[in-house]
């Protein structure tokens, strides 16, 4: 087991070190003083040395250079700490110190799938919470012709359009309760029908009408 | 707290048979039950709420029966006031016979209702209201197979047109319903069958009771207090956080899932429904009438012919023939006639027809200027109710008054507050939270001025520039919403939530508005009119023990100094906390006699619109929000009123205005 363990400390290494290879690179920087300056602890050198063995990256006198594999490796991890920080501050409303922590952890662990998932549920977002590309991965082209998310907000969802409740993010119990009775819980579709000067939604043939405040904890799909 | 309540808590005093009416809201119910009951109607609040709940009586095939008409539920879980009561009826009261009513376009919710009785083995017919309007929209409902599926006898009927309804009678039921039961996930029925082994007897079902008590139910525990240990309920609570522990949602949002399931799987097999509504004039109109543009034009028409009917007919126009010609003319003076013959004594004289006699003064006020007023309003909010535009009024308002921290809903105790605030603080009765009930009554007493004070005030400012209307006008406005926006603030407790249903359009039925007007007005006289007798009788011991005379000179320094005003503007505000427009009028001599000036008119009028309203609404702000509520809201009207007028004295002066 403790094999294994430094094996999994090693790896999440490599996964740091192409990280900040990946995000060197989008600064325009690619030199190896720079990498060496910013990779730190006393097995950097020897992990550099295992990662240019296995194939990961080359060095051309002083330009670091990823070669095919370790390009596509970079990319999935950066792919999974940008999705992951989305996730974790649009949906969960997690702090951002909070969030850059739990994005470091679970980079290394979600899978293809998963993250595939999380893509197609944040509606394929083209940028991370600070603004920089997240790289495509093979759900967002199935999904190219429309690029619209799947989860909005109702309050997004345009006039007359019609959308499946997917979830409820109430902040009391009892606004659950009342919204609930009125059949307004995931599964039930509603049509926005107008958003000023309150909101006005129709609901089989019930027509009512909500604060702001009520639509915002309500999230729908586009039917 | 009227008579009818109490007969409905001895039901053994009346042999005949019980029918009660549930439903949701908006689904006809009221129109089925004055179909059924003609006039014989009570309408009175359920014992110890402020929820209205009529009874009436019926005869067919030689039996009586007597029939209640409940408010409208979407839930047997109280979420609400109203749902409280419908539900503690079906758990208190005796009855034999239910009518569920459920508008036929809105199954859905309909059969929500119908399962949850289901679970409670009430027996219940099931009536499908509206049926004309479900057909024109192309949903095709069928009646055998939902009858099938509930076990129970399904009609259909078009209410407002009298049709379907002469079944009702043959098809009443009274045994209890074939066993029906839905599964729910297996912790929370492990929960049901440990909570039922606990429960009393009672009407309704174990399985039913312990669903609620599941779901969160807090309406219930006083039920169970009177009926159960405190050992065994705490093992109920027990026994439901147990079960909370096993998900994540709230239990009571997953009971009502499944039902929703169990509901649209009944749907899937009973009802069709074409796709495409035809738009009909209702349907635009309606649709207008929110829109955010076309909405504005639409409110302020309505409000304007509103102003009409009870501003200039019911408060110009009637309120002159009744108290100048019919009281003025035809009644006070034969009284008065008759008193000075038949009692002899001074002092009794003056208690009934002096210038603060209960006669004179109380009577005439409450009968003669108020009552018309708050008739023609009744009638008019009567037919905004009816007809639907009530709710829509609330949509277009709801952002102005969110800003103080209310809902759209709270629209209508203010506007009604112009016509008479002592009724106005009476209305705050329709509001969900009692937050919002004291935020309104607070804004009431401030600075919504009352109908007779508005006529005095225009009159005042019609002799001078337009500018100092506005003045007025901005700085009460602004005030109200300032001190609403605190309030909203700094008290505690719950903002209700604005969601809100927005039936059809409809042609309102003239009988049933003549029925709620009538029934409302009863409830004037007997709510309000006392209070006019208690504020004159108070006043005629002021005036008797001439403590008023001493009032005015504490006041005048206050007057004089902070308000600048002359020594004798002192009796005008000290009248008009005893009668609203006294005070207003006393000022209005005042300024005709050219004893004030155009800032002194200016500053006392605000003074006087923020000042404490009468002492009538001083008295139903007692009844309505307790003494030391009431006191609170003395506190703060008070400086406020002196205050502002005491700040524009000082900057008008500086402008040299």
């Amino acid at each position: 087991m403790r094999w294994g363990d430094r094996r999994d400390i090693e790896e999440e290494r490599i996964d740091e070190i192409l990280e900040l290879i990946w995000t060197l690179r989008e600064r325009g920087v690619s030199d190896l003083d720079q990498l060496l300056e910013e990779t730190k602890g006393l097995e950097a050198k020897s992990i550099l040395r295992t990662m240019i063995r296995d194939g990961l990256f080359e060095v051309e006198g002083n330009r670091v250079i990823l070669k095919e594999r370790g390009e596509e490796k970079a990319r999935e991890i950066i792919r999974r700490h940008r999705l992951t920080e989305r996730l974790l501050s649009e949906i969960f409303e997690i702090s951002e110190e909070e969030v850059e922590q739990e994005a470091c952890k679970l980079e290394h662990i979600l899978s293809p799938g998963v993250t595939d998932s999380v893509c197609t549920f944040l509606g394929h977002p083209p940028t991370c919470i600070h603004g920089k590309p997240i790289p495509r991965g093979e759900c967002c082209s199935k999904f190219k012709k429309e690029m619209k998310p799947l989860v909005i907000p109702l309050e997004e969802l345009g006039l007359g359009e019609e959308g499946r409740i997917v979830f409820i993010a109430p902040r009391s119990h009892q606004r659950l309760d009342r919204l609930s009775a009125l059949g307004i819980v995931p599964g039930s579709i509603l049509r926005m029908h107008q958003k000023n000067p309150s909101y006005v939604l129709q609901i089989g043939e019930t027509t009512l009408a909500l604060d702001s405040e009520v639509v915002r904890d309500i999230y729908v799909k586009k039917v | 707290m009227m008579e009818s309540c109490k007969k409905e808590r001895r039901p053994k005093d009346s042999p005949e048979e019980r029918i009660i009416l549930i439903g949701n809201p908006n689904v006809g119910k009221s129109v089925i039950f004055n179909y059924l009951t003609g006039k014989y109607v009570t309408v009175s609040n359920y014992p110890g709420t402020t929820v209205e709940v009529a009874t009436g009586a019926m005869a067919a095939h030689g039996k009586k029966y007597q029939v209640v008409d409940t408010p409208g539920i979407n839930s047997l879980i109280p979420m609400s006031e109203d749902e409280k009561v419908t539900r503690d009826i079906l758990l208190k009261e005796p009855f034999t016979h239910l009518v569920q009513v459920i508008d036929a376009k809105n199954l859905r919710r309909g059969l929500l209702i119908s399962l949850q009785l289901l679970e409670m083995e009430l027996p219940f017919l099931t009536l499908l209201n509206m049926w004309d309007e479900a057909k024109s929209r192309g949903i095709e409902i069928n009646l055998q197979n939902l009858s099938k599926h509930l076990g129970m006898p399904v009609l259909r009927a078009v209410a407002t047109r009298r049709k379907g309804l002469e079944k009702i009678h043959e098809n009443l039921r009274d045994q209890a319903p074939a066993p029906f039961s839905i599964s729910y996930p297996e912790a929370i029925e492990a929960g049901v069958s440990r909570i039922v082994s606990l429960l009393p007897e009672s009407p309704l079902s174990g399985r039913s009771l312990a669903l609620m008590l599941l779901s969160g139910d807090q309406s219930l525990a006083g039920w169970l207090h009177r009926n159960l240990p405190e050992e065994m309920i705490s093992r109920i609570e027990a026994i439901c956080r147990e079960t909370q522990v096993h998900f994540i949602d709230p239990v009571g949002y997953l009971i009502n899932q499944v039902r929703l399931r169990k509901v649209d799987e009944i749907l899937s097999q009973v009802m069709k429904s074409a796709k495409g509504l035809p738009i009909t004039f209702s349907v635009t109109l309606g649709n207008l009438m929110i829109h955010p543009f076309w909405g504005i034009p639409i409110l302020l028409s309505i409000l304007f012919l509103t102003y009409e009917f009870v501003g200039v007919f019911g408060a110009q126009i009637s309120v002159d023939f009744l108290e100048e010609t019919v009281f003025g003319e035809w009644l006070l003076p034969p009284v008065t006639e008759f008193f000075h013959r038949v009692l002899p004594i001074p002092f009794l004289q003056e208690l009934l027809i002096g210038p603060y006699g209960v006669l004179t003064m109380a009577l005439t006020y409450a009968i003669a200027i108020v009552l018309p007023i708050v008739g023609c309003f009744f009638l008019i909010f009567g037919l905004m109710e009816d007809s639907g535009y009530l709710p829509r009024l609330a949509v277009m308002t709801n952002e102005i008054f969110k800003k103080m921290g209310l809902n759209g809903k709270a629209v209508l105790p203010m506007v009604l507050g112009l016509g008479c605030d002592t009724m106005a603080t009476m209305t705050t009765r329709i509001l969900d939270t009692e937050k919002d009930r004291t935020i309104v009554t607070l804004l009431l007493a401030l600075g919504v001025p009352c109908s007779a004070q508005l006529g005095v005030i225009l009159g005042m400012f019609a002799g001078l520039p337009i500018l100092y209307l506005l003045i007025w006008a901005t700085l009460i406005a602004g005030i109200i919403v300032i001190v609403g926006y605190l309030a909203a603030r700094i008290l505690p407790g719950e903002s209700s939530d604005f969601i809100l249903e927005i039936p059809p359009l409809r042609i309102p039925q003239l009988s049933n508005i003549a029925v709620k007007t009538l029934a409302r007005l009863e409830w004037y006289l007997k709510e309000a009119v006392p209070l006019f007798i208690l504020g004159t009788l108070f006043l005629f011991t002021l005036h008797q023990t001439k403590t008023l005379t001493l009032l005015e000179r504490a006041a005048t320094p206050l007057i004089v100094h902070l308000l600048g005003l002359p020594v004798k503007a002192t009796e005008a505000f000290i009248v008009g906390f005893l009668r609203r427009d006294y005070g207003a009028a006393g000022l209005f001599v005042l300024a005709k006699e050219g004893a004030l000036d155009s800032r002194q008119v200016l500053v006392s009028l605000v003074t006087i619109t923020l000042f404490i309203p009468c002492i009538a609404q001083f008295f139903m702000m007692i009844k309505e929000r307790g003494w030391k509520k009431t006191f609170y809201i003395a506190a703060v009207v008070f400086p406020i009123a002196f205050g502002v007028g005491g700040i524009l004295n000082i900057l008008l002066r500086f402008l040299g205005l």
